[in-house]
């Protein structure tokens, strides 16, 4: 890596070479610790201040310096690099550098076997080389076997025009051709030139840059394990066998390593012991040695004696090992979800018997013709326990095998019976299976691309388990910056784990028109489970909590809070019902209740309380409501210092409701113009101040206050969700739920 | 004897990860115990037998009675309280002696093997005449009946979750028409259901048919879900019929956990999740004392070895060892790692159902059901979901967080529609089945062999071959070996029979019939693939060691590690590249002790030694 006096050059506001170069190397090495692969990896600098390495002589390969010698890279590694790879200010020739490498692998593998030697060279290209000795380099990496990989702050430029490629790699990289240096361009020829005389295919499919190469290092290795494998004969009746070989496919795959109890001082595992003692229920608790202690089982209320000799005596017996088909049977009759157990086994023919891999192939093929599978009886080995499971078919391009499945016995199937859901009161309407129908549509993760293509926008089996890579990083956190608390979850993984945003965006709307077609009211329960925090009090720490979020949380919060009163008050107000006055002057309230916070958004709200009380007003020829209000709101305007909202009023031009629109209307069109121009003279430039009181514990039961007027007009059960719970249960109630249920109500 | 089934009890806490957290937030506490009375019949009508020499009723009863109580309650919830009581009898027998023609035969307790014994008297041409001899057939009230039962649960201490009464009959009119007995027996049922009582009828065949309106419906609980009402059960006259309808109403249906079906933004369905296939185990044995054979306890505790105090939870830090460096964290920090977000299903999307492999199993799937108790109007949003997904043949892809700080796993949701056989039993309930789905972890990279294909006659022998050994595979159609030898052998203890009754092993080929069923077709299907010098039963041909004679089959001399070569190793982290023989002998020579005999733990052993 190159840590010279150009690499820590940066853009402003952008991460330095150096900074990104670093970053490569620490995620790469990471990688390696914690998946214990065998890799040994050594670390050399170049463009530092100082100069240690064994072939620096007479001024020759000056200022590189071996920082770690060929090892496996450990827990050490990652703190130094973490601590102790800081930019210096030198500048380094990287083919020397190069020259250190090679010579570094050629001396520290000897007498070792490898399967592969790699030198991966993190630099900016920014320094003076001596070209001269390229040749040789070169010939000496394709003798000794060795793969270059280019780490570099910038894209490689095709050459070849037109091909789409460059275009994926540029976003994000400054000065692709142009911004280089005389040094970078001319060095970069000589990459090029390195690279594409390797005899590798395609060499300069090995210039990476620092980005990408971040964003592919940044999850952890996954779990390998190397499959083992199970020989065995398939056996049709007595005569009829068939040499195997099986392996675990797809496995619940669980963590190498289990977590183990140490000592909190010490940190020994040593230290702590566990121990185990019996001692009898009486009163003493007498003590009972291990040996005086036998089993026995459960029968009803009686307890059983059975000792481990009769047992072992006793116990089910088999022959062990074997793979025995019982008969076929139609795949259709195997369920999905009856599979049982954690595993997948792929089942071969035996290595290098091509008989065994024709008639393999013959069942495989078989079984594909008919659609039908094999049940067989399986057993691992004469100590596990046998099974019974299906053998299904699976031909591919390359390869065809059996693949073994664990089916129930009997003892494991519960059969539970679950009311019908065929029942008047659950079945949904033609409107509301439309709802779904159309929420099915938006969020199909497979589609079609113009070529007709399939295109799969979400698959699970390409995520790396998140549990895993969440360890990982907080062991490594832990093991680089210890005493410090483990950082959050990484903003990469918590996105692999949520819908694609595109789905996101297409069924939003979808979803806003189901959760108007479904009302979901949460059922209050009696008992809840307290959690320790709710008993002993978490106040304080909860207060201080919701300040930190209240800027978002309000945000969220005056989303709701207008809509439902439109909508409602739509509902309500468009039926024509007697009891409009009650619910205009509930509006009327509310919209007060908005303006007593003086703060734009708030205002939008109440605008939008306003727009909607005047077009049902028009729809309904009633304008005397209307314009009774507003003439009193103007009339307050001065007073409670809400000239900005009326500004917003004027712009919207939500003036009185004239003859013209409605013939009650005892307003003539004149007047109504005049209604807001008048204010508009009188207003004086000076608006006030603008204060944010916006508490969330106010919107809430404000809205509460709100909901349990409805109820009062609607006798509807609405009571179950003005709860003081909570945020949540109110905002979902309040914004498509309650129209409904309201409407239909009235 | 009987034919058996198995449920072990822990529905609760059924997940097959390796590490459980005590509590739950999604877990569904059950506190208490179950209860089922059978109330049967005892009058001379139960007694008449069937004109093939069929069962009488009261013998069908009794068969079931002790299949349910000695079979399915011991065995598999053996906790449970179990009574059995008749009406209708000569003699009478319950705790204060005030009811006639009551007989309680067993009040509500746990069974055990004295009271099989007591029930299996009971069954056949001898059960019947002692039941003639000691119980009678007399007058019937079933008001008084009734009222017996619910002193029997009175009288019990213990607290009762699910209390269940199922009564055995084949008199429609118990009393001939006596409207007054009629109505004490509506009130007391009434009355038995307030104090939340189940009471079912497991109605037998009646000669000109049994008709439950004429007096039953009024007795019985109403059905939990409304459009059952309409379907009238026909009589059974089956044991098997009676057995998998009482077996219906008896297994309780128990969630996993609750929790949230998260479509979007405050659309929330509540759902049950249900555990409908767990691989049954044998149940955990009972330490006992020796001398005594009583239950003894287990005390486990934590202390320091130097100075031997025992240490608090906070005393105790949880590490792992990775590169060279012992990692050491808090133990609630070892729960917060594991913790991603509330317990809960978030929708991702819908696919088609093509898209879901086969092959992408990693752990028995559960099964979903809506719960319209926890949040209103769940019932119909599910249906509407589960109806269209079935229609359009998609499936849903959800995150499903089971329970608190579990991590995430991606799972299919497959619609399953209702099902009903002839008789309207259900045979599968509507809900989805929940899949889980592997992690790119979970995959294996294997290096398949590869074979030329068979050709098209090789293929169509075998198929010969295929059909020739068709069956119709159900489900349960296969009893686990182990599990019932093991029972057969506790049968056999607790009830001092001299040995245990043999089982047969279903999953044992029937290899003389399928030899019979194939014939010729074996060996015409070895000459088209398997060469005459071919014999697939020997060993596989020994390569490697005609490969290099000598050197393969002499044991490699024994490379003994120093003890500063093995300090390298530690420190360079290279002990990996041992073989476990060789670190075995090095556990040995350095006197280190070892729990397992993994890789990872000898290193781990070996690390902790030479680093200290």
């Amino acid at each position: 890596m190159d840590v010279g006096l150009t690499m820590s050059n940066s853009a402003p506001g952008e991460e330095s070479s150096f900074e990104l170069a670093k970053k490569v190397i620490q995620k790469f090495v990471q990688r390696q610790v914690f998946s214990e692969t065998k890799i040994e990896l050594a670390l050399v600098l170049f463009g530092t201040d100082s100069t240690d390495n064994p072939l620096s002589q007479d001024g020759q390969y000056q200022n590189i310096r071996v920082h770690r010698h060929l090892r496996i890279p450990d827990c050490e590694l990652l703190i130094e690099i973490e601590n102790q790879v800081q930019p210096e200010s030198k500048e380094g020739d990287w083919l020397d550098a190069l020259v250190v490498c090679m010579d570094l692998l050629h001396t520290e593998t000897k007498g070792k076997k490898y399967d592969c030697l790699n030198i991966a060279l993190l630099t900016d290209l920014n320094t003076q080389t001596n070209e001269e000795s390229l040749e040789v380099i070169i010939n000496n990496l394709t003798q000794s076997g060795i793969t270059m990989q280019f780490f570099l702050p910038f894209p490689v430029e095709e050459d070849k025009e037109g091909q789409g490629d460059s275009e994926r790699r540029d976003p994000g990289h400054p000065g692709t051709g142009k911004g280089l240096s005389r040094e970078q361009k001319k060095n970069m020829e000589l990459v090029k030139e390195m690279m594409l005389s390797l005899d590798v295919e395609d060499g300069l499919d090995e210039i990476h840059t620092f980005r990408n190469a971040i964003e592919e290092l940044c999850m952890f290795k996954r779990v390998e394990r190397r499959p083992v494998a199970w020989p065995c004969q398939l056996t049709i009746g007595s005569s009829l066998s068939i040499r195997i070989v099986g392996y675990k496919a797809v496995t619940d795959e669980k963590p190498k390593k289990m977590w183990i109890t140490v000592d909190a001082q010490s940190h020994q595992k040593d230290d702590v012991k566990r121990e185990t003692v019996y001692c009898l229920d009486d009163d003493n608790e007498t003590e009972v040695q291990k040996d005086d202690i036998i089993q026995g089982f459960r029968y009803g209320s009686d307890i059983v004696p059975f000792s481990k000799v009769d047992q072992e005596q006793m116990k089910y017996k088999h022959d062990g090992k074997c793979f025995a088909v019982l008969g076929f049977t139609k795949q259709s009759a195997i369920h999905r979800h009856q599979f049982m157990g954690s595993q997948i086994l792929k089942i071969f023919a035996a290595r290098d018997d091509e008989h065994a891999g024709v008639a393999l192939s013959a069942l495989i093929r078989a079984l594909n013709e008919l659609q039908m599978v094999a049940i067989v009886r399986y057993a691992y080995n004469r100590t596990s326990n046998p099974q019974v499971g299906a053998a299904f078919p699976c031909i591919k391009q390359d390869s065809e095998c059996l693949m073994y499945v664990q089916l129930p016995f009997m003892e494991d199937l519960r059969h539970f019976t679950f009311p019908s859901l065929e029942n008047k009161k659950f079945t949904p309407s033609d409107a509301q299976l439309s709802a779904v129908d159309s929420l099915i549509d938006s969020m199909m993760l497979v589609e079609e691309d113009e070529n007709g293509e399939q295109r799969d926008l979400f698959k699970p089996h390409r995520i790396p388990n998140p549990a895993f890579q969440r360890h990982f990083q907080c062991l490594h956190h832990r093991a680089v910056s210890p005493g410090t608390p483990l950082p959050p979850i990484e903003p990469w993984l918590k996105a692999a784990l949520d819908r694609p945003e595109v789905i996101t965006e297409r069924c939003q709307d979808p979803l806003d028109v189901l959760k108007r077609k479904f009302p979901l009211t949460e059922v209050e329960k009696k008992k809840k489970l307290k959690t320790s925090a709710q008993i002993f009090g978490k106040e304080s720490e909860e207060s201080e909590a919701k300040k930190v979020k209240e800027d978002e949380a309000e945000e969220y919060n005056l989303a709701n809070i207008a809509e439902a009163p439109v909508i409602v008050f739509i509902s309500l107000f468009g039926c024509g019902d007697p009891r409009v006055l009650p619910v205009c002057q509930q509006l009327t309230h509310r919209i007060e209740q908005l303006l007593s916070n003086k703060n734009t958004q708030y205002y939008m709200k109440s605008i939008t309380c306003i727009q909607a009380f005047r077009e049902q007003s028009v729809k309904l020829a009633n304008a005397e409501h209307y314009n009774s209000y507003l003439q009193s709101l103007k009339g307050s305007i001065p007073n409670r210092g809400l000239e900005v909202f009326w500004e917003l009023l004027v712009q919207d031009g939500l003036t009185l409701i004239s003859k013209d629109e409605v013939e009650g209307s005892t307003v003539s069109k004149a007047e109504a113009n005049q209604f807001l121009v008048a204010e508009e003279q009188k207003e004086e430039a000076a608006p006030a101040p603008v204060e944010d009181t916006g508490d969330v514990d106010d919107l809430v039961s404000v809205q509460c206050l709100f909901l349990t007027c409805l109820y009062f007009y609607s006798n509807t059960c609405l009571c179950n969700c003005c709860d003081s719970n909570g945020v949540k249960t109110i905002s979902c109630v309040s914004t498509w739920g309650v129209c409904d249920v309201l409407s239909s109500q009235i | 004897m009987l034919a058996r089934s198995i449920d072990t009890k822990s529905d609760t806490e059924v997940t097959t990860e390796s590490t459980r957290s005590p509590s739950s937030i999604g877990d569904y506490k059950i506190t208490g115990r179950d209860s089922l009375v059978f109330l049967v019949d005892a009058s001379k009508e139960m007694f008449i037998k069937g004109e093939d020499g069929e069962p009488s009723n009261f013998d069908m009863t009794i068969n079931l009675v002790t299949m349910m109580v000695c079979v399915l309650k011991i065995i598999s919830s053996d906790k449970d309280l179990v009574a059995l009581v008749f009406y209708g009898t000569e003699e009478s027998k319950n705790p204060r002696n005030s009811f006639k023609h009551v007989y309680v035969y067993h009040d509500l307790s746990e069974p055990g093997a004295k009271r099989v014994q007591e029930v299996d008297a009971l069954r056949g041409e001898k059960g019947a005449k002692l039941a003639a001899e000691t119980i009678g057939s007399g007058e019937t009230s079933l008001g008084d009946a009734l009222w017996c039962c619910a002193n029997l649960y009175s009288d019990i201490k213990l607290r009762l979750s699910h209390k269940r009464l199922m009564i055995f009959t084949c008199r429609d009119e118990p009393h001939g028409g006596d409207s007054v007995k009629d109505r004490q027996a509506r009130t007391k049922a009434s009355d038995l259901k307030e104090t939340g009582v189940v009471i079912d009828l497991m109605h037998l065949m009646k000669p000109g048919g049994f008709d439950i309106s004429l007096f039953f419906c009024d007795i019985v609980s109403p059905p939990e879900d409304e459009s059952e009402l309409g379907l009238q059960l026909q009589p059974s006259d089956k044991l098997e019929d009676l057995l998998k309808r009482v077996r219906a109403k008896e297994l309780k249906k128990r969630a996993l956990a609750r929790l949230n079906l998260c479509l979007g933004e405050g659309i929330n369905v509540a759902v049950g999740i249900y555990a409908t296939a767990v691989a049954a185990r044998k149940p955990g044995s009972i330490k006992l004392y020796r001398e005594t054979n009583e239950p003894v306890r287990s005390k486990t505790r934590t202390f320091h070895t130097q100075t031997g105090s025992l240490l608090l939870p906070s005393e105790i830090k949880k590490a792992q060892y990775y590169g060279g460096k012992e990692i050491v964290m808090e133990r609630d920090e070892v729960d917060a790692i594991k913790k991603f977000d509330d317990p809960g299903l978030f929708l991702i999307g819908f696919k088609p159902m093509e898209k879901l492999k086969l092959h992408h199993h990693i752990r028995p799937a559960v099964f979903l059901y809506p719960e319209e108790d926890e949040v209103k109007g769940s019932s119909c949003l599910f249906s509407a979901l589960l109806k269209k997904c079935s229609e359009r043949n998609v499936f849903a892809l959800c995150r499903f967080i089971s329970r608190r700080n579990y991590p995430p796993r991606f799972v299919a949701l497959l619609p399953q529609n209702e099902e009903l056989d002839e008789g309207k039993v259900q045979i599968t309930p509507p809900g989805f089945n929940v899949i889980y789905l592997p992690f790119a972890d979970d995959f294996r990279t294997l290096d398949p062999p590869q074979f030329p294909s068979a050709s098209q006659t090789q293929v169509d022998k075998m198929k010969e071959i295929v059909s020739k050994l068709r069956f119709k595979y159900r489900s349960e159609g296969f009893e686990n070996p182990v599990i019932q030898q093991h029972f057969r052998n506790l049968e056999a203890l607790a009830l001092d029979m001299m040995a245990p009754e043999e089982i047969e092993d279903l999953i044992m080929p029937k290899v003389d019939q399928i030899d019979q069923r194939l014939g010729p077709l074996v060996q015409e299907f070895k000459d088209l693939v398997y060469p005459a010098y071919y014999n697939p039963e020997s060993k596989p041909a020994a390569k490697r060691k005609t490969a290099d004679t000598g050197g393969g089959a002499e044991k490699k001399p024994k490379v003994e590690l120093t003890e500063d070569e093995l300090k390298a190793h530690v420190q360079n982290n290279t002990l990996v590249k041992l073989t476990v023989p060789v670190l075995k002998d090095a556990c040995k020579q350095f006197g280190v002790r070892t729990t397992g005999t993994k890789k990872q733990e000898l290193i781990d052993a070996l690390i902790a030694r030479l680093r200290s």
